[in-house]
């Protein structure tokens, strides 16, 4: 399959078309960033404190929104892997790192966003509600740090906003009239924020509607792209080193040591996987990290069995055993000698169990013993939508897409990296 | 098996959280308190410990259920049969539905049907169970109230005749056991497939073809009985893989399963009660993977001399 659109052309894409959406955002961020370099020399101590993961998140985006265009452009040419054509699986994979990467431009809101719940929950989606905008009880600050915080409130979003209301409609005569959902609120005129004369009142849209909570689907999608990457790509971290120092260890010296490591991953291959991670989240409590390190440590198995296998028979190969004689130590040689050649079934391996890693990591937030509350998961929003299903079929069916997509995406790329390392396959 | 009761004892003691304080109620005297964490046996040396737990699971005690205040093995003994049952018809639908798919592919390999059903078998593939669960239910139960979406058995079943109360379990299976089949309906497709064909284009087909013999006698006799050994490998673990999935399944369904039991049980930390859930599945998961590799040295001899050298 030959299309002519190349993987670039969809990077560049995305990249202008989240700065041309997010053009005011993106050159607050900019400000942001240098204001924070200016106080850093003056107030050093006030600087590192105001150090969080949401703001290196923001200003770390905004830079790379900016960078990796122009680099995979300049570098398109020399770098092979950008000309690969486009189809399903590359888009989906690229869709969603760039959902990990520029996740708080991507997303509309903070995926923990809640305002007026009774006025947003269970939207469906494409539906709008309107924002009235209220002044923000803040003086235009003079000194850097003041601005600063201003500007890190616009910037970093947050869970929660004072200065908006969600209504079904709003009538303006001396005082507001907001009516909600047959509530009915009266706000004095000097709290609107006025620009131009006339009151701010925007509409704010859900494109994939709200879940029970009043929280933005789509945004809770794109944060848990996030979850899902990064829970994959942990365990999968794990899984490739304990996977190869044991594989190695075991085969290299062989003989005794190489009988007592093959017995222990018999015994773990022959009990299913799932009910020891399961057994062990219910003892030890669920929480990112075990979840992480438990499906690390219950997917090295059949990485161990190739890297073994592969070592015994590489070990009597003259090229090995002149290594060895010339003296490099164990790691030298497992790095030097042994991962080149051994790294395509490697690959493979890994990406497949990438897939299963997700697969996993979502099916144990679905039973509720996941990531935990405090992340959006794609496996715990269909848990979630699974009581509302007569009413929001919407809470359900993006998540299960976006699963689905990734899983399919995930596996069909093992198979092509496959076809790559071993091109006989293909007949 | 041994390693694994060791594993488990090992995690039951390193984790966090004293069992008997589950019992001790402050109101309760200070002497009665040590007496119920005497009866826990929490202070007795790790090799006595040790030593009474290998005991009692070779007893078949698992110790007494938190919230069903019942030996563990009386309450799993209720939940058992409905889960073996239901996983072997789903094995059954899983073998027999990617046979028959896999064998009319290859009639026409690279016909219309063989290319639908092998780009549909990548997409049941990739769905997971309780994705395709809950849409099951949305669309066929919620939007098209065609079957019902949970439990096993209808309001009214006490007034039902036998064959009523069949019709009505299996009524109440159907949306339950395509979640649980369809995946491994893929599974089996693909690997059948590419044996079947496999064995197709060997020589011998060719020769059998020469000597005039019918394309339905080549298919029964000679093609299927090679195209199957290998199978049963992959049956063997995707046996695992069932019983991983009818958890999920039974979950979503809200059927009296070995699985519903061991994640309510997970819920409310009912210790005694996951650990037998987990270990009897266990053990099934691994008395299949035996039965699996005795099959497979009966069919083919010569696995069983180069197991013995």
């Amino acid at each position: 399959m030959t299309s002519k659109l190349k993987i670039w052309h969809l990077i560049i894409a995305i990249c202008i078309a989240l700065l041309l959406l997010n053009y005011g955002l993106v050159i607050k961020t900019y400000s942001l960033i240098i204001i924070y370099l200016q106080i850093i020399p003056e107030n050093y101590p006030r600087a590192i404190s105001q150090i969080g993961f949401s703001l290196i998140d923001s200003c770390a985006s905004a830079i790379l929104v900016v960078i990796i265009p122009i680099f995979v452009y300049l570098l398109r040419k020399r770098v092979k892997i950008f000309y690969v054509s486009l189809n399903f699986t590359s888009a989906a994979i690229i869709i969603l790192i760039s959902f990990f990467i520029f996740a708080p431009f991507a997303a509309s809101s903070n995926p923990n966003f809640q305002q007026n719940i009774s006025e947003t929950k269970l939207l469906p989606p494409f539906s709008s509600v309107e924002v009235i905008h209220l002044k923000r009880n803040e003086k235009p600050e003079q000194n850097l740090i003041g601005k600063f915080f201003n500007l890190k409130k616009e910037v970093v979003k947050n869970t929660f906003d004072e200065s908006i209301i969600f209504a079904d409609s709003i009538v303006i005569t001396k005082v507001a009239t907001i009516y909600q959902k047959g509530n009915q609120v009266i706000l004095p005129k000097d709290t609107i924020l006025f620009s131009y004369g006339k009151p701010v009142i925007t509409k704010k849209l859900f494109l994939f509607g709200t879940d029970e909570f009043g929280r933005d689907i789509y945004s809770r999608l794109v944060y848990g792209a996030r979850i899902s990457l990064f829970v994959g790509l942990g365990s999968v971290t794990i899984s490739l080193l304990l996977g190869l120092s044991l594989g190695f260890l075991a085969g290299y010296p062989g003989g005794f040591v190489d009988t007592i490591i093959s017995r222990v991953t018999d015994m773990f291959l022959s009990f299913p996987a799932i009910f020891l991670v399961i057994l062990i989240l219910a003892l030890f409590g669920n929480s990112l990290f075990t979840v992480i390190i438990v499906l690390g440590f219950s997917g090295w198995m059949s990485l161990f069995k190739i890297v073994r296998s592969e070592v015994v028979s590489l070990k009597q190969k003259d090229f090995f055993i002149s290594a060895k004689m010339s003296g490099l130590s164990g790691y030298r040689l497992l790095t030097k000698e042994v991962l080149p050649l051994i790294l395509a079934p490697v690959v493979v391996n890994l990406v497949f169990q990438y897939g299963s890693v997700i697969l996993a990591e979502a099916a144990l937030s679905f039973l509720g013993l996941g990531t935990g509350s405090s992340y959006p998961s794609w496996g715990a929003m269909i848990e979630a939508g699974q009581n509302y299903l007569t009413e929001a079929w919407w809470m359900i069916v993006p998540p299960g897409l976006c699963l689905f997509v990734t899983l399919y995406a995930a596996n069909n790329l093992g198979k092509e990296i496959n076809l790559i390392f071993n091109p006989r396959l293909k007949g | 098996m041994f390693l694994l009761i060791s594993f488990l004892f090992f995690l039951l003691r390193i984790s966090p959280g004293d069992p008997s304080l589950k019992f001790i109620s402050p109101d309760l005297s200070p002497k009665l308190a040590a007496k119920i964490r005497d009866s826990f046996n929490l202070n007795s040396s790790l090799v006595d410990q040790y030593k009474a737990f290998l005991i009692n699971l070779v007893r078949g005690n698992f110790g007494i259920s938190y919230t069903y205040r019942m030996p563990v093995l009386s309450v799993i003994k209720d939940y058992l049969p409905f889960t073996l049952i239901f996983s072997s018809i789903s094995f059954l639908i899983q073998i027999i539905a990617g046979f028959f798919l896999a064998l009319f592919s290859v009639k026409k390999i690279n016909g219309a049907f063989d290319k639908t059903i092998s780009k549909l078998s990548l997409i049941a593939y990739a769905i997971p169970s309780f994705v395709l669960g809950v849409s099951l239910i949305l669309v066929f139960s919620s939007a098209l109230n065609l079957f019902p979406s949970s439990g096993l058995s209808s309001f009214d079943f006490s007034s039902f005749s036998f064959f009523q109360r069949l019709s009505d379990y299996a009524f109440h299976l159907v949306l339950p056991l395509i979640t649980l089949s369809l995946s491994g309906v893929a599974v089996y497709y693909k690997y059948l497939r590419e044996n079947l064909e496999d064995v197709y284009n060997k020589t011998f087909v060719l020769n059998l073809r020469a000597h005039g013999f019918t394309e339905k006698e080549i298919t029964r006799k000679h093609v299927i009985p090679n195209a199957i050994n290998p199978l049963i490998s992959v049956a063997g673990v995707e046996l695992g893989i069932l019983f991983g999935g009818a958890l999920v399944t039974e979950v979503i369904f809200g059927l009296p399963g070995m699985g519903r039991l061991t994640v309510n049980a997970i819920l409310s930390r009912d210790y005694p009660l996951v650990i037998g859930c987990t270990f009897i599945s266990g053990v099934l998961v691994i008395l299949s993977n035996l039965a699996a590799d005795l099959i497979k040295v009966r069919v083919d001899k010569r696995l069983l001399k180069s197991t013995l050298n």
